[in-house]
């Protein structure tokens, strides 16, 4: 009985180690460069707390208007997020794409485990030979992650990868 | 002697051809022109729902389609960017348009004309859909919500225009304004992106001389006015669908 409890008790140190492992992997504000982000946050459609926590709601709220009734507002619309937050092409000149580290969702996907079906479908980047496609701040501002993160821990191959893929079979 | 008789075969034929050409330059834009004046296609207010005061459709002129059709179709494709999909076969890839050439077999009369969603009143795509993605919009557009399209195709087999197709291959780098994935049936929308910010449809800018669009509710818009003059014929009239798109001169 004392042996058995003393093995789980084991496990759950492992398991608590373990994850205290994972978390000092990930980036921490110091690691990034985040001025551009943070004025970038203070323009945002909504606040910071409000899009971290309800970007989805916002999204799917503004899908069906947009598709069933042909609303067209700006506001929550998931092309202009990609507009405003994401570049045309990669620092060194290739096109972004949602399966790339630097793409600005996929960096906090990855991290947070959860798959994008947006892109399957939807353009992930901007298109256009306009150079300020930007919103206010501007093109020579930058992008979030795409310019000045480098220190970062950038996502392993095998969470971009878990982001971008479509499961097979049952949802987990 | 021969030479001299080509010659002036050729001459005439251009000079014919000249002429039709002026004549079909002018007198249509001048209709089109009056119909961008009354406001065929005025911008919606971006935060207003559609309504179904208006229902969109158009008339197409055979007759003054010198290509058939193809320059609207590729139109489309550039529009959209379909049709690249380079794992698909032939029989696999994406029509939102095409061209049909059709042949009278007892005269061998022949003629081509450009065929993609009709746009129906009563679409057959949307009574089978299982899921309510092959939708009407209220102003009479029928398209795919591919956010809840499961891929089924029922629509494919109930739309006797063979208008709509299934993407088969994964996409990348899609239109911003025209999303298309993988698992998902698509068709011609009417281009209601550019007609929700009040712009012509890709295909009838491409033919501007033989294309009339407009709001078929309103019997003085230049399409209602068009087809009260010269007719407007569906194609498979009998299944009485009341399509959106008309066509002269089949």
């Amino acid at each position: 009985m004392t042996s058995k409890f003393s093995s789980v008790f084991l496990a759950a140190t492992l398991a608590f180690a373990t994850l205290l492992a994972g978390c000092s992997k990930a980036p921490t504000e110091a690691d990034l460069n985040l001025a551009t982000a943070k004025a970038k946050a203070d323009q945002c459609v909504e606040p910071e707390s409000v899009i971290r926590t309800k970007h989805m709601d916002l999204l799917m709220h503004q899908r069906d208007a947009t598709m069933i009734e042909g609303i067209r507002t700006k506001q929550h619309s998931l092309k202009e997020c990609i507009n405003c937050h994401v570049s045309t092409t990669k620092q060194d000149g290739t096109p972004l794409h949602y399966g790339d580290k630097e793409h600005f969702c996929t960096t906090c996907h990855a991290a947070v485990g959860q798959k994008i079906d947006c892109f399957q479908c939807h353009a992930d980047r901007p298109q256009t030979d306009d150079p300020n496609y930007q919103h206010t701040v501007g093109s020579t501002a930058g992008h979030h992650f795409t310019q000045g993160v480098t220190a970062a821990a950038a996502p392993t191959a095998a969470e971009v990868q878990m982001v971008t893929q479509p499961q097979q079979g049952a949802a987990k | 002697m021969n030479q001299n008789r080509v010659d002036e075969y050729r001459r005439n034929f251009m000079t014919t051809l000249g002429g039709v050409a002026a004549v079909a330059a002018v007198v249509p834009s001048f209709v089109l022109q009056t119909a961008h004046a009354a406001g065929e296609v005025a911008a919606k207010p971006v935060d207003q729902a559609v309504t179904n005061a208006k229902r969109w459709g158009m008339l197409i002129d055979v007759t003054k389609l010198t290509d058939g059709g193809a320059g609207m179709v590729a139109a489309c494709k550039k529009e959209h960017g379909w049709g690249d999909e380079a794992h698909s076969a032939d029989t696999q890839k994406a029509h939102w348009a095409r061209v049909v050439k059709v042949t009278d077999k007892l005269t061998q009369n022949s003629f081509s004309l450009p065929v993609m969603c009709q746009h129906c009143e009563n679409p057959p795509c949307v009574d089978v859909c299982p899921t309510g993605a092959s939708m009407k919009r209220a102003d009479g557009i029928v398209q795919v919500n591919k956010h809840i399209c499961i891929g089924c195709r029922y629509c494919m087999m109930a739309c006797p225009y063979k208008a709509r197709s299934f993407v088969h291959e994964a996409l990348q780098d899609q239109k911003p304004h025209s999303p298309r994935g993988m698992g998902t049936v698509e068709s011609c929308n009417m281009c209601v992106h550019r007609i929700d910010a009040g712009k012509l449809p890709a295909c009838v800018e491409a033919a501007p001389d033989a294309v009339i669009f407009g709001d078929l509710n309103d019997p003085n818009s230049a399409v209602s006015q068009a087809m009260k003059t010269i007719g407007g014929k569906q194609i498979r009239a009998d299944l009485g669908l009341n399509t959106g798109v008309r066509y002269h001169g089949i």
